[in-house]
């Protein structure tokens, strides 16, 4: 018995081994992409990679996707063990956003194999254009990290100011709005944090009426974040629940407008105000904005249970990389290749030839 | 034990009869022995004074409501705890079971439902569902209690592996049928009735029908933890293995039980996560397990092993629900949420270790 369930462990093992090996090598010459992408579970990314996968197979070319698991370290040395594997085409998703040095790094293990960068942000503040225009072999394909704050911050003002009378619940002239901040110390939730309120304020504060308000003016920062870093509606319902005690329309200080760093936080603030008797059909509804433009999202929105999202478009981004690693292949480089691409919602940016915007779009409905 | 009146009235009396020194010793130790409460208190004092609104009947129940979210899992991941063990798959147990619930419970006609295939929602329907996803979680505990009892291993490797491959799974999961990790959303309105009726209101906070439902569970946990075999068995393995297995008690089914308890445990978990954030995502449930512990701990359930009561793992999840809802109240920063929580559990789990010390 002890040594049958020893077999039994023995094989499971190897069965795994085997399982994780297949594939048979790449022809010699061929293009051989490998994708690596920061975390297997995020969202857009999933998407993205499902968008991804269609337009490579379609153009033919070999490729696969590795899976980091949020550590950065490791993502190094999947790179290395897959250029040692033959592959001479790398796409990056790094985990560590912001640091260039990490860019860096990956590159001079690259060698003179072109590294397309995408998604997450290879340095802050313009330290990435430096790092591009040195490295000729590398470029990034991404999204303008503050253009999705901005945009749901118009949207936000926008809404407002059409709906000024509905939205203000106490009549007393000014909005009050939590902010459900995804993580701390990530350059994309902080952009989003600071647009999403100042955008709307500047599109508030033109037409005459006043700035949004804080709904805690005692709180020591306009914003509440995830403790567990993750975005989760978890976080935003349990402090919608808790805001919701103090801030109430029996108290007339009832909490006027949610923004919502992802549209998962977004669902949360809803599941908190339906609870309340918010948010649903004949029901005042507190406009909630998010990110994303999920498929639970969308359908929130269908509902009229969320007002509006920012679409990062999957579709945009898996065709910006599909189409890069073809003109490399073809034998461009990089800089060349991204000047080809001619979809009308990829912009080269202004200040670097080898960085390329996906452009997204606001959502408020179909 | 049984009469607390006479039971303080004996302690007085003990109290009198001390001399100078004893005398300050017994109260620097009853200090010290209840320090953790008697921060608390001065903590729900200060904010109270701050917001008043803190204890106002909506705060309690909104206290009520998040102690009922938290509560079932603590309860499982204290039987684990109680045999000298931890359990760090419980996160992602409550992510697959909580992903199976939304996959099951989707509205038939919701544009993007996952499993196309499945009926629509009827409260048969939703009781299979219910009864899958406690057997799901179950079966992860069963994994995790067998090899554990089996080979001797530490639980926190056994769970730790349990861990990844959960998780392995959930991904797998959430890329079924052309769904590509896209967050689970458009539960069934029957489902969400079944969890969140409002039962009765407490200030403005409206009760929903799953603290019922945590009141029955904790009931329940404490009819099996105090007045079953099963439960002496749990904390005679949990305080010495090889007495327990030399006074008769069978260590292997009862630690493989005590795992699988714990695994229904997360499996009703799941059930009540959908309903609780609108929809799952495939992160839904990291680093859960970490609360649940630590609301254990907090309550007095002992590393050490063989002792803890189901009171004081309510009174954990209860502290630890008040620290978060009461710094969101003040309106520290996120920062300071960190710090202070962590340096609260650590204060918690040093009192708890010094009674032990002083024991030996």
């Amino acid at each position: 018995m002890k040594k049958l369930l020893a077999i039994a462990l023995a094989l499971v093992m190897v069965l795994g081994l085997v399982a994780c090996g297949g594939d048979d090598p790449a022809a010699e010459g061929a293009t051989k992409v490998s994708v690596f992408w920061y975390d297997e579970a995020d969202v857009y990314l999933s998407s993205v990679r499902a968008e991804l996968n269609t337009a490579l197979e379609a153009a033919e070319v070999e490729y696969d996707n590795q899976f980091a698991g949020k550590d950065q370290a490791k993502q190094i040395e999947q790179v290395k063990t897959a250029i040692a594997g033959g592959s001479n085409l790398l796409v990056v998703n790094v985990v560590t956003s912001g640091d260039p040095d990490i860019a860096q790094s990956i590159i001079d293990a690259a060698g003179d194999i072109p590294v397309i960068f995408f998604n997450r942000a290879i340095g802050a503040d313009g330290s990435d254009v430096a790092l591009l225009n040195d490295n000729a072999s590398s470029c990034f394909i991404g999204t303008d990290a503050p253009e999705a704050g901005h945009m749901q911050g118009k949207m936000v003002g926008e809404y407002v100011l059409a709906n000024y009378e509905t939205v203000d619940l106490n009549g007393d002239g000014v909005i009050t709005y939590a902010m459900f901040k995804g993580e701390e110390g990530n350059a994309e939730a902080i952009a989003r944090t600071q647009f999403g309120v100042e955008d709307a304020d500047a599109v508030l504060t033109a037409a005459g009426k006043p700035a949004l308000e804080y709904f805690d003016a005692q709180a020591s920062q306009k914003w509440q974040t995830d403790p567990e870093g993750a975005w989760s509606a978890k976080a935003a319902k349990d402090y919608m629940d808790t805001n919701l005690v103090t801030y109430n329309e029996s108290a007339g200080n009832m909490i006027e407008l949610v923004i919502c760093n992802n549209d998962g936080m977004a669902e949360g603030a809803v599941a908190s105000l339906q609870q309340a008797g918010y948010n649903a059909e004949g029901a005042h509804v507190v406009p909630v904005f998010g990110v994303d433009a999920t498929d639970a999202a969308k359908a929130l929105i269908a509902e009229g249970a969320m007002i509006g999202t920012v679409k990062q478009d999957a579709n945009g981004m898996a065709v910006a990389i599909c189409e890069t690693v073809k003109a490399i292949a073809g034998g461009k480089t990089p800089v060349d290749a991204l000047a080809s691409l001619t979809d009308e919602r990829l912009t080269v940016a202004g200040d670097c030839a080898g960085k390329l915007y996906v452009a997204y779009a606001p959502y408020t409905g179909e | 034990m049984a009469n607390p009146v006479a039971n303080l009235q004996r302690t007085a009396a003990e109290f009198k009869q001390m001399d100078a020194k004893d005398k300050r010793r017994f109260m620097v130790d009853s200090v010290l022995n209840n320090a953790l409460y008697i921060l608390m208190a001065v903590f729900c004092v200060y904010t109270a004074i701050q917001r008043p609104n803190f204890l106002s009947m909506g705060s309690l129940g909104n206290l009520l409501v998040q102690v009922a979210a938290y509560l079932p899992m603590a309860l499982g991941i204290a039987g684990c705890i109680v045999l000298t063990g931890t359990d760090l798959s419980a996160g992602r147990a409550v992510g697959l079971t909580a992903a199976v619930t939304g996959a099951f419970l989707q509205r038939i006609d919701y544009a993007n439902k996952m499993l196309t295939f499945l009926p629509e929602v009827t409260p048969f329907w939703m009781f299979v569902t219910l009864l899958s996803v406690v057997a799901i979680g179950a079966v992860i505990g069963l994994i995790n209690g067998f090899f554990v009892a089996k080979f001797s291993l530490h639980p926190f490797i056994v769970t730790l592996s349990t861990q990844l491959i959960t998780y392995g799974i959930i991904l797998w999961f959430f890329d079924l049928n052309g769904n590509n990790g896209a967050p689970i959303g458009g539960l069934d309105q029957m489902y969400k009735d079944f969890l969140g009726t409002t039962m009765f209101k407490m200030g403005n906070t409206p009760i929903p029908l799953y603290v019922l439902y945590a009141v029955i569970l904790t009931a329940l946990m404490w009819f099996i933890w105090n007045k079953t075999t099963f439960g002496k068995n749990m904390f005679a393995v949990g305080s010495n293995a090889e007495a327990a297995k030399v006074s008769g008690v069978n260590v292997f089914w009862t630690t493989v039980l005590v795992h699988t308890l714990a695994g229904a445990m997360y499996g009703y978990s799941g059930f009540v996560e959908g309903f609780r954030s609108g929809s799952i995502a495939a992160g839904t449930g990291t680093n859960y397990e970490c609360d649940a512990i630590a609301a254990c701990v907090i309550g007095g359930v002992s590393f050490v092993g063989g002792t803890g009561k189901i009171s004081g793992i309510v009174l954990g999840v209860c502290i630890l629900r008040i620290i978060f809802i009461a710094l969101t109240m003040l309106g520290v920063s996120s920062s300071s949420l960190y710090i202070i929580k962590g340096a609260i559990i650590l204060c918690a789990v040093a009192l708890d270790m010094r009674k032990y010390l002083v024991k030996k």
